[in-house]
This record gives C-alpha cells, sequence and structure tokens, in this order.
C-alpha cells in the first residue's frame, strides 16, 4: 500500500520532468503543426491549416529550403487540437516526444496557444503561432513561443481611432466580446482604446461563447450607442448580425474582429456584411513587397485563390507568414532537420534577431516588453466591406476608398 | 431599466420557443424509446444544411421544404432506429449505456461526415421571413418581435399539438403510449413494438431536421453546431422530466426567460451559469423534473 503510494508519487514527479528530446537524423524537416481540426473553432483551425500548407506547397514545389546550397523539403505532421486547450497540450506533447518533430507551427485560437505554451518550453521547442492574439501570450513572455500576427491591443486601437475620425462623430459606443480569451482581449482592447478616444461606452459586455444574444442585444438598442463593437468568432459574427438585423437596430457603425476579411463571411451574410467595420493587419491588396516565396500581397491571394477558391484572411497569410519566419532564421543559423537542443536554442536566437519583408509585411518579434516574441512589424488596419469586397479604410496612410459611414439601415438595403 | 421588461419577457419566450422546437420531439423518443440520443444536434444539423442547399439550388423559400425535409428524414430515422433497437434490446451488459454511447458515437461520426461534405465556414439560410419584425408598443413603451422569431414560436406550438393529438387522439398514439409504459404488456395487447418505436424515431428525426431549417433562418449553420443543442435538448428534457411529453413547453420557456432576464440584468457573462443553478436547484427540490412526472 505504502509503496503503491510512493509509485503514484513518482508517477506524478515524472509529469513534471521533461525527458530531453533527442534529435532525429532526417532529409526533411519534420514540423509539427497543432490547431482546432474539430469542435467550435474549426473554422479558423482550418484556416491556419490552409495558412500552413500553402507555405509548405509553396517550399516543396521549390524542392525544399535551401541549407548551405542543399534542399530540404518540409513535412507536416498535425495534430487536433480540438478546440480544447487541455487536448491541445496533450497534442503538443505527442508531436515532440513520439513524433520528434523539429519545430511547431501553431494554433488558430489564444486559449489553446496558452495551454500549448509552457509545453513547448519545457521540451525547448520553438513554435511560431500564426494566428493567435490575446495578449496574454505575450505578457507570460514564453521563451520559445513567437506570433507572427500582432496582439489585439497593438491593432484594436486603430479601428477605434478611424472611427472617431467619422464625421459626424460617434459619441458613445457599446461593446460585447464572447467569452475565451482572443475575443475577450479584443473587448478589453476596443474598450481600452474606446476609453482613450473619449467615446462614452454604454455597456461592456462578456457572453458566454455561442450563445443567441438577442436579449442582449434587445438592452443595447434602448442605448441608442453610435457603434457596436464585437469580440468573437465566425459563426458568433454570423449570429450577431442576423440578432441585429432581427431587433431593427442599425448603429452607425459596427466593429468587428476577427474574420469578417474572409470571404465566407461576406458570403454567409449576404447584403447585411455590407459596410461592417473590422481590424486586420493585411489584406490581399496591401502594398507589400518580399523576395521570399511569393513577391506580394497579390501573388499570395492568387495562389491561395488557385489552391482553396478562397483569396485568404489575415489569419491565412499570418500562418503562411509563420512558415517564412521559421525558413529565414534556419537559413541563417544554417540549421539541418533533426535538430539538437543546442541548435533550437540558436533557432531562437535566431527568431528573435529576423528582420524580413514577406508578402504579409514585415515580420520583426518583439524581444522585450509586453509585446514579447509577438511580430510589432506591421501596421494595424481598419477595413470595411463595400460591394462585397474587403476594402482598407484607415489609417489615412494605407486608405484604399473612403469609409461609409453611417452604415445603411438594414431595412433599406 | 424596468422598461426593457416587456422586451425581455418577450425575448425570452421567443428564445423558449427556439427550445421548444428543439427538445419535444426528443423528449418523445426518450418516453418511448428510452434512448437519449445524443446525436438529436446533428439531426437538426443534417436538416440545416438539406435546407440551405435546396434554397441555394431551388431559390424558393427554405420553409416551403419542410414537409419534403420532414419525409426525407422521416424516412432516414425510419431505416436506423432497427440498429438502434438492437443495441438497446440486448441482453448482456448494459442496454441503456450502450444507447449512450452507441449514438455519442454516431454524432461524433455525422460531425466528422458533415466537416467533409459541407466544409467548415460557418453559414446562414435566407428567408423572406428573416426580413422585418412587428413593433408593439404598450404602454408607451417599445417591444420588436422579429417576424422569424415569431415563425419559430408558431412552428413550435404546431408542433406541440401536433404531436399532443397524436399521442391522445390517434390509435397509434394510444400504441405509443401503452409501449412507453410497458413493452411486454403493450405486445401482448398487439401493438407491434418494433414498427412503432421506428415511426416515432421517424418522427423525431424528421422534426429535429425541419428544427435545423428554422435555426439555419435565426441562427447560423455549420457542421459544429450540433454539439450546442444536443446540449439544451437535454437541459429541458431533463427539466421538464424525462419523457414528459407536456412539461417540455413549460421547461423550454424557464430556461429561455432565465436566459433572456440574466442577460439583460445581470452579468451576461453568468447567463449559463444561472442556467445550470436553476436545473441543479429543480432536480434537488424535484428530482424527476419540474412537476415530478419523469420517468
Amino acid at each position: 500500500m505504502k509503496f503503491g503510494f510512493v509509485r503514484v508519487l513518482l508517477l506524478i514527479a515524472a509529469l513534471f520532468v521533461a525527458i530531453p528530446v533527442h534529435a532525429e537524423q532526417r532529409n526533411f524537416f519534420k514540423i509539427g503543426v497543432i490547431t482546432e481540426l474539430s469542435g467550435d473553432l474549426v473554422t479558423g483551425g482550418n484556416i491556419t491549416k490552409r495558412g500552413y500548407d500553402l507555405w509548405a506547397q509553396e517550399v516543396n514545389a521549390k524542392g525544399g529550403i535551401v541549407i548551405q546550397g542543399k534542399k530540404y523539403p518540409v513535412k507536416l505532421v498535425y495534430a487536433d487540437a480540438q478546440s480544447n486547450p487541455a487536448a491541445g497540450a496533450a497534442a503538443a506533447e505527442r508531436l515532440i516526444t513520439q513524433e520528434k518533430v523539429d519545430f511547431i507551427l501553431g494554433p488558430y485560437s489564444s486559449g489553446v496557444t496558452l495551454a500549448v505554451a509552457p509545453v513547448v518550453d519545457k521540451y525547448k521547442i520553438p513554435m511560431i503561432t500564426g494566428s493567435a492574439e490575446s495578449p496574454l501570450i505575450w505578457k507570460n513572455k514564453f521563451k520559445y513561443t513567437f506570433g507572427t500576427i500582432p496582439p489585439i491591443n497593438f491593432t484594436g486601437a486603430t479601428s477605434i481611432k478611424t472611427l472617431t475620425e467619422m464625421k459626424p462623430a460617434p459619441k458613445t459606443i457599446a461593446i460585447i466580446g464572447s467569452n475565451d480569451a482572443f475575443s475577450k482581449a479584443t473587448a478589453e482592447a476596443y474598450k481600452t482604446a474606446a476609453e482613450k478616444a473619449k467615446l462614452k461606452i454604454v455597456k461592456f459586455s462578456i457572453v458566454p461563447s455561442g450563445q443567441d444574444m438577442t436579449p442582449l442585444l434587445s438592452a443595447v438598442r434602448s442605448m441608442k450607442p453610435d457603434v457596436i463593437a464585437f469580440g468573437g468568432h465566425d459563426e458568433e459574427h454570423v449570429k450577431f448580425v442576423k440578432a441585429l438585423k432581427q431587433i431593427g437596430y442599425t448603429p452607425k457603425a459596427l466593429l468587428m474582429h476577427c474574420g469578417i476579411t474572409d470571404k465566407a463571411f461576406i458570403d454567409a451574410v449576404g447584403k447585411d456584411g455590407e459596410q461592417i467595420f473590422g481590424t486586420t493587419c493585411w489584406t490581399g491588396t496591401a502594398k507589400t513587397k518580399s523576395n521570399v516565396l511569393w513577391p506580394n500581397a497579390a501573388a499570395y491571394a492568387a495562389a491561395s485563390q488557385k489552391a482553396f477558391n478562397n483569396p485568404g484572411d489575415y489569419t491565412q497569410g499570418g500562418c503562411s507568414a509563420a512558415g517564412i519566419a521559421f525558413q529565414t532564421a534556419l537559413q541563417k543559423i544554417g540549421a539541418k532537420p533533426g535538430m539538437d537542443e543546442a541548435m533550437r536554442t540558436k533557432l531562437i536566437a535566431a527568431l528573435e534577431q529576423i528582420d524580413v519583408q514577406t508578402f504579409y509585411g514585415r515580420v520583426k518579434f518583439a524581444t522585450s516588453g509586453e509585446f514579447y516574441h509577438a511580430n510589432v512589424g506591421l501596421d494595424p488596419l481598419t477595413v470595411q466591406i463595400q460591394g462585397g469586397h474587403v476594402k482598407t479604410v484607415g489609417p489615412k496612410a494605407s486608405v484604399e476608398a473612403p469609409a461609409i459611414y453611417p452604415m445603411k439601415d438594414w431595412k433599406s438595403r | 431599466m424596468m422598461e426593457l421588461l416587456p422586451q425581455a419577457l418577450t425575448d425570452g419566450i421567443l428564445l423558449g420557443g427556439i427550445y421548444i422546437t428543439i427538445a419535444i420531439a426528443f423528449s418523445l423518443t426518450y418516453g418511448v424509446m428510452h434512448v437519449i440520443d445524443f446525436a438529436v444536434g446533428e439531426w437538426i444539423m443534417f436538416g440545416a444544411f438539406t435546407g440551405y442547399y435546396l434554397n441555394k439550388w431551388t431559390g424558393l423559400d427554405p420553409f416551403l421544404f419542410l414537409p419534403v425535409i420532414f419525409v426525407l428524414y422521416f424516412g432516414v430515422g425510419y431505416v436506423i432506429q432497427p440498429v438502434i433497437h438492437r443495441v438497446l434490446s440486448g441482453t448482456k451488459g448494459n442496454p441503456f449505456l450502450m444507447g449512450l454511447v452507441f449514438t455519442f458515437g454516431l454524432a461524433i461520426m455525422f460531425r466528422g461526415l458533415a466537416l467533409t461534405a459541407f466544409g467548415f465556414y460557418s453559414n446562414s439560410i435566407p428567408s423572406a421571413f428573416s426580413e422585418g419584425s412587428f413593433d408593439l408598443e404598450p404602454l408607451g413603451l417599445t417591444v420588436t418581435i422579429p417576424t422569424v422569431r415569431l415563425v419559430g414560436l408558431c412552428y413550435a406550438l404546431a408542433i406541440t399539438l401536433i404531436l399532443h393529438y397524436l399521442l391522445k387522439k390517434t390509435n397509434f398514439g394510444l400504441g405509443v403510449r401503452a409501449l412507453a409504459q410497458h413493452k411486454d404488456a403493450a405486445g401482448l395487447m398487439g401493438v407491434n413494438s418494433k414498427r412503432t418505436g421506428s415511426y416515432v424515431y421517424g418522427i423525431y428525426v424528421g422534426i429535429s431536421a425541419m428544427t435545423g431549417v428554422l435555426l439555419g433562418c435565426i441562427l447560423s449553420i455549420g457542421a459544429q453546431m450540433g454539439n450546442e443543442y444536443t446540449i439544451f435538448a437535454f437541459f429541458v428534457v431533463v427539466l421538464a422530466g424525462m419523457g414528459y411529453l407536456a412539461g417540455v413547453p413549460w421547461a423550454a420557456l424557464l430556461l429561455g426567460l432565465v436566459q433572456s432576464i440574466f442577460m439583460i440584468y445581470f452579468n451576461p457573462s453568468h447567463t449559463l451559469l444561472a442556467v445550470f443553478a436553476i436545473l441543479y436547484i429543480i432536480l434537488l427540490i424535484s428530482p424527476r423534473g419540474l412537476f415530478g412526472k419523469g420517468v
């Protein structure tokens, strides 16, 4: 009995001790991908998958990553996080200890990323998430985790600023966020920016994910806010727009993040999507220039259209850019497949130093402060759906079309 | 804030209407077959996508297809029921538990199939009813009733009344009730349990599929949408009393009202917590549901 108790204690202790990951000799890079391929966040998970796949296809089409004159193809090994942080952490453990991957391309959601990051830190395996946006990830200062999309507190303020420059300027705002790490952070980022812009916040609510928000929106309607801002995921956005239309309330501006820049959202809500504002850091029409894989944003959008019949959104682009960041860092240090711990440490140092222009824009990871290891090389954009297309309407330097404001009433569309 | 009360109650009742549609047939199939079908959300999802594609291909309003969808999915349920019956009528192990595991497996398989067949994007079903709403002004207060949600409530009440009539006023219903009470005795009285079970399961799948179309018009559709509805169907049926059909509308309306009032007057992030708390308190006081008439 006593011996059994000791054994249990030993087993528990073993869970907290990382077994060193030994390198395997290979002539290709084996890359682990943890993302949400089932569950509530399956849409975002598959968008990240597309981004990673497109990068791998493009690299392999060129024969692989060129390291000291030799080409090494890449092979992606997927693990499903099931939209569940615990399952994501278990998947990371499996990819590292059993699949012995060289490095990891990370999850779609911030919640899963926050669960996976301690695992990759424990095993000293580099990871770049091409999607997660919660500031919490970077505040935790995980040594082995990087991200190509800037955190929402870095990007969100731009959209609020764009809205405050409208004529007549909005005075009041209602902010709603879905109750998950990313959406909550989005709502909080909008709140901070609105307070700074002296907008009166008439309502700030966090609601359980996936719920019908009609009763809450009825309450919001009675406060007649000029702007409604919502942080959530794709299916929640569809429900949100439909609920607003059903109760017959059209604010002067409706701001949503993330996923409204995807063609699928525009297809789902049709004319009701018109004039909705969004926050992003990349569009298929962004003026970018690069020497790596795709020469500019338009070339990437065309490649994506050809591969998936969809030009891709900023999440998909961020995931392809994550691949490019790894590729650039590997070339810089001359790393070959089957890296040992010393080489992986070098890779982290290289990632901290890279400053590369990609189709996605500049990738430059912060090495200190609240954005530690997040990409701070991009300029946030405010976009609006106009005529079924996503147009950049702010900041002034990036404007493609003037913003349409106030929003056209649902009934007169 | 009291001026919002009429709107809160209206929203709650309309939300309750949605919950009735999700739970009513689920309760029927438990009452008769004693199977908790964890795939209820997936039948809703399949119905929603069928409505979506029929609308896309023909351009006609999805509500026109409800009879077609009912007949189609009645057929599917009728064909599948013998398999479930076989699982439930085993003599070894725990047939009830096997039924749970079997339908849970079906749900996972259906979700995977849907992801492959329909893709991973969320979508919406357009309908003429989606446009517009009724504005009432009692005592100078504005109450908005969205047309599509009112249609949903009418649909829920119609389904409830039809099922009530079917069970209480027809020979088929007499057989169903006899079967629910005592399978062996009903068999001795000439009720064909296999065929009646297949009819009931067919009706349940057909109603669930029609509900999917309605939900696609009010909310959104996606391959993973089922899980959420399965949970709510389960809540409503447990609250009503397992298998007690007459309790379903009241339990559904109670849940809808709790959600609506909590979202408007309290912290919206605790809405589901409130729903759970009320469910547990009621079950502690009355383990057989709101009316003490559950199985």
